[in-house]
């Protein structure tokens, strides 16, 4: 019995420093926003709530409370229902699953409370509005982006075609489908072929290892055209290895500044496509939205590109 | 082949089961050769042989175990190959394992219909199942309620399970019924027990084949003996056509000169190896008496006690404990050679400090059989063979070598796993294992457990040489006969305590049963 | 000759070896246009499992005492958070780091460890408890960031910093560019288990507590020490692996590693150690790692789509490990 109680007072006070940030701050004049986010394991999502908060910083009256499913989908409902008891001021969701997560955004919306749904959609109309990228537009500007390039190749002048390997995400995703799609689109016509194309996963080693196996048993490779960033650097390191990668073109998605526009600023990459996290635009349309503006129902974002030029 | 004159087999009878030139060979090696052998109803088989002759192979193609073999299986007259264990029961053979096949979470009545339930179509028909089981518990003298049938197998003690294994070869009408070593973990009225339900068997015309180690056993239930030597088929005899001292020859090749070898008393004046004063070990749990209460005991250099009492007496916790084996829980004084006064910390402390404890369960905690006859040798002594933590290969080497000589164990090579010896190598080895950590005190638990008279017989031999040379040596052992002949004196424990002490001189079994048993006054 | 070959066969290195000939003789039929052919394909090979194969030195030394060690991937992504921070972003000397790095993973192995001996937890529930607090250890440290050479500065933006030297000499190759310096840290790490196993008294303790825990105990074995050697060294190994995998990806992931410990057992496995303790060598798990290696390059050159892979992956880790199964007398 002793020993039960001592472990649970253990228990207990081991959660105290995790739990005590994640407690409500009173509500003053301010308004709060309750932002819930589908995972803070992938890098873009970790940016996307950091330009959230930079963002916010700016308003004094906004306060975010940030809540992490953890890849969870019920622990993500579960989170807009305590954002609705809690009554927050408008709540800001990246999704997990279209399908499920929609009855609490429906519910929220009909209590009043203005939802801004970023980056994946939830069913039907019963939101504020919707801020996302497109991925196949993003896919199809890397694609167009290297087609220019390759028309610039000795090898096209000649009357070849420029020769692509093909780095893609893992292919049971819609992201790196839709970026794999809207490639294709992009290269449509142009003198191009994929002579070489794999599934990293979105992973950095699996990226080097793949590169490594086209850089055998292709000799002459063109450029890489990599689903992420990571995948693209770790095709540059591959090269590298091999004393390639001076003959090779990397192009890259997501831009994030510590890993795309760096990569590019290096001198890795020479384009970086940004997926941009439309974390700023929320808070940017949640003001608006609180002061009782009307705001476009959709935004679409269309990344920048950061190239060498 | 040894053909006993005036002996008529019961030519009225045909054979249960006739066995006919029947061999097996794993890879190269021949462990069976030429063996014929019948069973006829209503008698008791013993089958006898030293450990590795080919026993346990023989009786494995008779449950349909191996079914790659030569030679020729009849039953009731028909030629007959068995292709799994299933096949062979449902011929009216079933064999009794040393290990106890039953499943232990499954109750009773489960039990003994397992693979052939009573059913109506496809469901299980219970009441039936109940019935029959009930029955077949009454037949063989198990006063087993409904209620007990319904229990799980585990609830039990051997003795029971053993009866429960008896009802299940009933349950399939079996002809023939092979009992291995099955006294070997019950108490002497359980024996008893046993043999009137044997000879309640026999009376129904079933075949008995029984294997024991145990001369008294053999002498009092068999009808026919039969004796394998390396794989090869002695003899056939009736009891009477087959005296002890023919057995053994037949058993080992060659005449044994006596039991034991005679021994030299060390003399009074040799100085205490081992003083216990006091020594308790605590109870395994709380509120329970303590598992040895306050012994206190010498034993000195040269000289073999030994320690005598039935399960539970606490004999066994007495040795663990004093080699350290419960960690530094134990109260009391054990002072070795004369030191100051130590308490036993751990197995480790123990070795450093020249304690070695041969265990009683030889796979179980003497050998590691994954590991090789070397690695096994020198396992417990490797601090000694090891500079800076690095062990000293070609020394290592060296004394297992000189080991597999010295204790005359039979080995391929030192590097073949431990667990291809057969049961008396392996014994030699744990032997060896512990000489080689240079023992002043040796303690023994059931040092010949399990193997055949040849090997037993080097191993009193080598307990001499090491007395001779001033080892103490304290040892359980449950044969009377070893205990007598071998030990210079004789303490009996019972329910924890040390209840008498005898000089060799004084001791009989009936003496030592008694206190054992737990007579106050002898 | 028929026996001979049987008996050969009941060696598990035979066994092992033939596995890996297979392996090697399918690369050379599905050569991809020569590819396999080259040099170069093999020392990119020996690179990718060399990782792999670190975590497996240490898999060994806890599979042969009967345990399982699932931490091994998260204490290398651990590992590589804090590498990267201390030398990329504090920019500490490398003599200050490495002691730091490697002493946490053995750290991470001792708890494992402790765990497993003196609080009595099956070795799948300390080390799964272990592999999910040290995910949690290393994203907490990093912030859930990778640890880049892109430093991120109070105000939100970030600047460059240069990479330590050491990204540089552990990501090179040499002998003439024939071989990486990650496979000569792999088989630094190879030596090093070979010695404890092999030389050491406490590798014939690991295989005895393995084999037999209450014989090895009663014959003077120290068992507790054996398995926290076991556990401590599998957290030192994995350690080296988070740094080789943060020189190789030039930043310290908090993400990586996931699933790595599974590889590290296949290796093990695929090699012929046993799972239940007391058997198996650090030469079945170089083979087991070469195999796996291989078996991946033979795949990736020939640009096998994603399902295929896996698919032929399960097939293949069955077939070698039916190779293995010894036959039961």
């Amino acid at each position: 019995m002793k020993k039960t109680i001592t472990i649970l007072i253990v228990l207990a006070a081991s959660m105290i420093p995790f739990v005590a940030n994640a407690a409500a701050p009173k509500k003053g004049k301010k308004y709060v926003i309750g932002m819930s986010q589908c995972n803070l394991g992938e890098p873009w999502r970790v940016q996307m709530n950091a330009d959230i908060r930079k963002a916010a910083e700016s308003h004094p009256s906004l306060t975010v409370i940030f809540k992490d499913a953890q890849n969870d989908t019920l622990k993500q409902r579960a989170q807009i229902e305590e954002f609705i008891n809690a009554d927050v001021d408008l709540i800001i969701v990246s999704p997990k699953e279209a399908a499920p997560l929609t009855p609490p955004v429906t519910a929220a919306f009909r209590q009043g409370i203005p939802v801004i749904v970023l980056d994946r959609r939830v069913l039907g109309n019963r939101f504020t509005q919707f801020i996302g990228a497109d991925n196949k537009l993003i896919g199809k500007n890397a694609g167009e982006w290297i087609a220019r390039h390759a028309a610039n190749l000795s090898r096209v002048k000649q009357g070849g075609k420029a020769r692509i390997v093909e780095l893609k995400g893992l292919m049971t995703s819609t992201p790196a489908l839709d970026r794999h799609l809207g490639f294709l689109a992009g290269i449509k016509d142009a003198p191009v072929e994929i002579i070489f194309e794999a599934d990293t996963k979105w992973l950095e080693p699996e990226a080097r290892r793949e590169m490594e196996s086209a850089l055998a048993v292709h000799r002459e490779i063109d450029i890489v055209y990599a689903h992420n960033d990571p995948a693209a650097h770790g095709a540059y390191l591959a090269a590298k290895a091999a004393g390639r990668e001076k003959d090779i073109v990397f192009v890259g998605i997501d831009g994030l500044m510590q890993e795309g526009q760096a990569y590019v600023r290096q001198g890795v990459l020479q384009a970086s496509f940004e997926y941009p996290t439309g974390g700023a635009e929320a808070i940017e349309n949640a003001v608006k939205i609180l002061a009782g503006e009307k705001v476009p129902k959709e935004i679409t974002l269309s990344g920048r590109s950061f190239t060498q030029e | 082949m040894h053909e006993i004159e005036g002996f008529v087999e019961p030519a009225a009878l045909a054979p249960s089961v006739k066995l006919t030139g029947i061999g097996k060979s794993f890879g190269a090696h021949r462990v069976l050769d030429d063996v014929s052998m019948d069973l006829f109803p209503g008698e008791v088989h013993v089958l006898a042989g030293e450990n590795g002759a080919g026993k346990s192979t023989l009786i494995k193609i008779l449950a349909g175990i191996h079914t790659d073999y030569d030679g020729m299986v009849m039953v009731g007259g028909k030629p007959t190959r068995f292709n799994n264990p299933h096949d062979a029961s449902h011929s009216g053979i079933s064999v009794i394992h040393q290990e106890m096949s039953l499943v232990e979470s499954m109750s009773v009545a489960e039990n003994i219909f397992l693979g052939h339930e009573p059913s109506r179509g496809p469901l299980l028909d219970r009441s039936q199942l109940t019935r029959r089981a009930f029955d077949l518990c009454a037949q063989l003298d198990l006063a087993f309620t409904a209620a007990d049938l319904d229990r799980n197998v585990e609830e039990f003690s051997l003795a029971i399970k053993n009866r429960i294994e008896i009802a299940k070869a009933l349950s399939l009408d079996a002809r023939v019924i092979v009992m291995d070593e099955p006294t070997s973990a019950l108490n002497s009225t359980e024996v008893e027990r046993l043999f009137v339900l044997i000879e309640s068997l026999r009376a129904r015309g079933c075949a008995i084949v029984y294997i024991s180690h145990k001369m008294e056993e053999i002498y009092r239930i068999a009808d026919r003996i039969t004796v394998l030597r390396d794989g090869r088929l002695v003899g056939t005899a009736p009891r009477a056509g087959c005296p002890q001292p023919v057995l053994l020859r037949w058993m080992i090749g060659r005449d044994l000169d006596g039991f034991a070898p005679p021994r030299a008393a060390p003399p009074e004046s040799a100085v205490p190896a081992l003083s216990v004063k006091d020594f308790t070990v605590p109870p395994s749990s709380p509120g329970r008496p303590p598992r040895v209460h306050k012994a206190s005991f010498t034993v000195r250099a040269g000289e073999i006690v030994g320690l005598a009492g039935l399960q539970g007496s606490g004999a066994s916790e007495l040795l663990q404990g004093l080699f350290g084996a419960y960690g530094p829980v134990c109260e009391g004084t054990v002072s070795l050679a004369g030191n100051a006064a130590c308490k036993p910390a751990s197995p480790h402390d123990a070795i450093a400090r020249g304690v070695a404890l041969l265990t009683g369960d030889r796979k179980g905690t003497g050998l590691i059989l994954d590991l090789s006859v070397q690695d096994n040798l020198t396992l417990a002594a490797l601090p000694r063979l090891s500079d800076h933590g690095l062990v000293d290969k070609k020394r290592e080497r060296n004394i297992a070598v000189k080991n597999v000589s010295d204790f005359g164990i039979r080995v391929h090579s030192i590097e073949q796993p431990v667990s291809a010896l057969s049961g008396g190598n392996q014994q030699k080895v744990v032997l060896a294992k512990w000489m080689n950590t240079g023992p002043r005190v040796l303690l023994m638990e059931e040092p010949t457990r399990g193997i055949d008279i040849g090997a037993k017989h080097e191993i009193y031999e080598m307990i001499n040489e090491w007395t001779a040379r001033g080892v103490a040596i304290l040892m359980l052992s449950t044969e009377m006969p070893e205990v007598l002949r071998l030990c210079d004196r004789i303490l009996v424990m019972h329910r924890g305590e040390i209840t008498a002490g005898f000089s060799r001189a004084e001791a009989d079994p009936e003496k030592i049963l008694a206190v054992a048993m737990g007579a106050s006054t002898v | 000759m028929k026996l001979f070959l049987s008996s050969c066969f009941s060696k598990p290195w035979v066994r092992a070896l033939f596995a890996l000939v297979l392996i090697f003789a399918v690369g050379c039929i599905f050569n991809a246009d020569g590819a396999f052919g080259r040099w170069s394909t093999h020392r990119d090979m020996l690179r990718q499992v060399s990782v792999y194969g670190i975590l497996a030195c240490g898999m060994t030394l806890v599979i042969i005492t009967g345990g399982i060690d699932l931490a091994v991937g998260s204490v290398l992504g651990f590992s590589a958070v804090l590498f990267a921070m201390l030398s990329i972003h504090l920019g500490l000397p490398l003599l200050a780091v490495l002691p730091i790095v490697l002493g946490a993973g053995v750290a991470c192995g001792l708890v494992s460890g402790t765990l497993v001996t003196r609080w009595r937890f099956q070795p799948f529930v300390a080390t799964l408890s272990m592999m999910v607090f040290a995910r949690g250890l290393a994203k907490w440290l990093s912030g859930g960031q990778k640890i880049s050479s892109a430093v991120q500065q109070p105000d939100g933006s970030y600047s460059y910093v240069d990479l330590p030297p050491i990204f540089d000499w552990l990501d090179a190759r040499l002998l003439g560019g024939n071989i990486s310096a990650v496979t000569l840290v792999f088989i630094g790490c190879l030596v090093i288990t070979w010695f404890v196993l092999c030389k050491l008294r406490y590798g014939r303790y690991l295989y005895a507590t393995g084999g037999n825990e209450a014989a090895a105990r009663l014959s003077g074995v120290p068992t507790v020490g054996a398995r926290l050697l076991a556990y401590g060294m599998g957290g030192f190994f994995s350690a080296v692996a988070g740094i080789c995998q943060t020189v190789q990806e030039r930043q310290g992931d908090p993400e990586s590693g996931v699933s790595y410990e599974l590889t590290a057992i296949a290796i093990a496995v695929i090699g012929g150690n046993s799972l239940t303790g007391g058997r198996g060598g650090i030469g079945l798990t170089l083979m087991g790692a070469l195999t796996i290696g291989y078996l991946e390059k033979i795949l990736s050159i020939n640009a096998v789509p994603e399902s295929g892979r896996l698919m032929l992956t399960g097939v293949i880790i069955i077939a070698a490990v039916l190779l293995q199964r010894r036959k039961e007398a």
